[in-house]
């Protein structure tokens, strides 16, 4: 593993016992006016989600006042489901909460958040599972072409996926995929640089333990599943959030191959919401959608911190 | 195929016992096997995707009728045509402008909040957060901040300061900065946690042999953090670079217009955009397939400099 768990290594750490002290001291509270802009612009990171979260709880009227209130006077969920809008009349002040639309949906909008993490979680399980045989195999077998293979999907790290976009939609076009769940897992499964990443971290793994299983006569399924999973499985869980996120916020690739209403994901969900109201009572609506679609990733990010961001040093380091 | 593999390689892991032919056979079988899910969908939806898209572009074609050759026609086309030299000097200057604030914004960020204490963890979820929440719904939360009534948050706090409310989205010299200010808010966290991890990795012992010396923070910044921190700003620059080139969701969601993607007057026009703009809305599909191209290699030079660079590096 590349990421090394130190001690803090901050460079005022009281290190130096007796007389350094009081210096360490000194530089310490320098340090920390040094960091008041930085606090600062942590204030504006929370501010946008704070605005997003009190606008989705705001009853129309607030949303538009001016000047807009930072507190919400008077909290309502109407955003989500407003009590009085009829479906017949066309009352200004009560637009559709966001569950009283789609209401040609199974499930109206929760179709949407059921379609995104199905769909991120079984491109996820696919994929590590094809890259960790396709890894086991580039670093554990001496097999003919191995290495140009290896070669091929190096290469391949370079390719932006857009420039395949055109054809790749010919392809799941040509097969009947568009518009179903197939056109969007198949297409996403292998992903060169899970393969990339696995190959490093297996590389790092003696051969021992898959030479012993196979002497005690362990056939090759068997001791990928056996041996090489459960070794990898930092690596897994690294890479497993890795495309797990990138999954979740995909967009230019369902916006391409979703054409009906029910096979949207989360993203074109919210995109379509965007584009079909525009006026600023549909605000606390698009607000409520969005708020909802991001809270399952914060809230899984805020119980996982530390795998998450060790997730993204160790793929940022293996590069 | 297999067959003759065996006859001619000596099987590294051939250990006591396993000699027989036959065994090898069904081994290397075996190995290709677990290949094949990989291989199979590696090469349907990336190699032969790739080999078609610079064959498409080599051709007019609607998605309808069949491909019709054009030679280089559409490159050709590619560097007359005013809309995408827009839109690549647009990606430039965007590119230049997100990666130097980005990474220069994230790497103070991890040197000050690099500690394990309690605060500076809750800073670094705090600069984190973007990265894990969904990005229409950040780009939608943007438009809104960025509304063009008195009531919308940047010109409410522009109001304080005596300013009269700015129509951000709908002022072509304002778009450019509007994305790079979202691209930089939203993506330093994550460069900020790559650069925690780099400096964590840098022996503590350095930087007590330095203050032995009387090293000022500023020198020992110079002399230990910088250089030893190289390949992870390398990587940082590249990939933040790389990711900067294919933005696409800021100009759909938050620029676009009625009649098209790229903002006022084309103000926020970038490549994929473009791209998607004449592949999926104009089925234009052998001309995006040559603009796909252009991006491919604008991003294939990159990634070369980065090993150039890289490969300097180990070897200095």
């Amino acid at each position: 593993m590349v990421v090394r768990t130190r001690p803090p290594a901050s460079r005022t750490a009281p290190a130096a016992p007796g007389g350094t002290r009081g210096r360490l001291r000194g530089r310490r509270s320098r340090a920390g006016w040094a960091k008041a802009p930085l606090h600062l612009l942590a204030i504006t990171m929370i501010v946008p989600f704070y605005w997003m979260v009190i606008t989705a709880f705001k009853p129309v009227s607030e949303i538009t006042r001016n000047p807009p209130s930072f507190v919400p006077e008077s909290p309502t969920t109407v955003g989500y489901h407003d009590p009085r809008w009829r479906p017949d009349a066309d009352n200004p002040g009560h637009v559709a909460g966001l569950f009283q639309r789609f209401t040609e949906v199974d499930l109206g909008f929760w179709r949407f958040a059921v379609n995104s993490v199905v769909i991120a979680t079984v491109i996820t399980v696919l994929a590590l599972l094809a890259a960790s045989l396709a890894a086991y195999v580039i670093t554990k077998h001496d097999i003919r072409g191995r290495r140009v293979i290896f070669l091929m999907i190096l290469g391949s790290m370079m390719i932006p996926w857009q420039a395949t976009l055109v054809p790749n939609y010919l392809v799941v076009r040509n097969l009947g995929w568009v518009d179903s769940y197939l056109g969007y897992i198949v297409p996403a499964i292998p992903k060169a640089f899970v393969v990339f990443f696995l190959v490093q971290y297996l590389r790092s793994i003696p051969d021992d333990l898959i030479e012993a299983a196979r002497i005690d006569g362990a056939g090759e399924w068997r001791i990928w599943w056996q041996v090489v999973m459960p070794l990898l499985r930092p690596a897994l869980a690294a890479m497993s959030i890795f495309v797990m996120l990138n999954e979740w916020n995909n967009f230019l690739w369902p916006l391409i191959i979703v054409e009906s209403d029910q096979m949207a994901n989360l993203p074109v969900a919210l995109a379509r919401l965007n584009s079909a109201f525009t006026g600023a009572q549909h605000m606390g609506v698009i607000m409520a959608a969005s708020l909802l679609a991001s809270l399952p990733t914060v809230v899984f990010f805020l119980l996982f911190q530390k795998h998450f961001t060790r997730g993204i040093a160790m793929s940022g380091l293996k590069g | 195929m297999a067959t003759a593999a065996v006859d001619r390689r000596k099987g590294r892991h051939t250990g006591p016992g396993l000699g027989s032919a036959a065994r090898r056979v069904r081994r290397d079988m075996t190995s290709y096997l677990m290949l094949l899910p990989f291989l199979a969908l590696f090469t349907g939806f990336l190699v032969w995707p790739l080999i078609n898209s610079l064959y498409l572009s080599l051709t007019t074609f609607n998605g309808v009728k069949p491909p019709r050759f054009v030679g280089l026609a559409n490159f050709r086309r590619l560097l007359q045509d005013e809309r995408f030299l827009h839109a690549l000097s647009n990606t430039l200057v965007y590119v230049l402008a997100a990666v130097v604030l980005t990474s220069g914004f994230a790497l103070a960020l991890a040197l000050a909040f690099r500690g394990q204490g309690w605060g500076d963890r809750v800073m670094r979820t705090i600069f984190f957060l973007p990265s894990v929440t969904s990005t229409i719904a950040l780009f939608l939360m943007w438009r809104w901040i960025f509304a063009a009534e008195d009531y919308g948050l940047a010109n409410t706090v522009f109001g304080w300061f005596g300013g009269d409310p700015v129509a951000w989205l709908a002022t072509p010299s304002l778009t450019v900065p509007v994305m790079v200010l979202m691209a930089t808010w939203s993506g330093m966290g994550y460069a900020m946690v790559i650069f925690v991890a780099g400096l964590n990795t840098i022996p503590e012992e350095y930087y007590e042999a330095a203050r032995i010396d009387g090293a000022t923070t500023w020198q020992q910044f110079r002399g230990i953090t910088l250089p030893l921190l190289r390949p992870v700003t390398t990587y940082v620059v590249v990939t933040t670079m790389i990711a900067a080139f294919q933005v696409f969701e800021a100009v759909y969601i938050v620029f676009r217009q009625v009649s098209n993607v790229g903002g006022v007057l084309d103000s926020g026009l970038m490549i994929v955009p473009y791209l998607y703009d004449m592949g999926f809305t104009k089925f234009q599909l052998g001309y995006a397939s040559a603009i796909a191209w252009a991006l491919f290699l604008i991003i294939f030079v990159i990634s070369l400099v980065q090993l150039r660079i890289g490969r300097a590096m180990r070897e200095l």
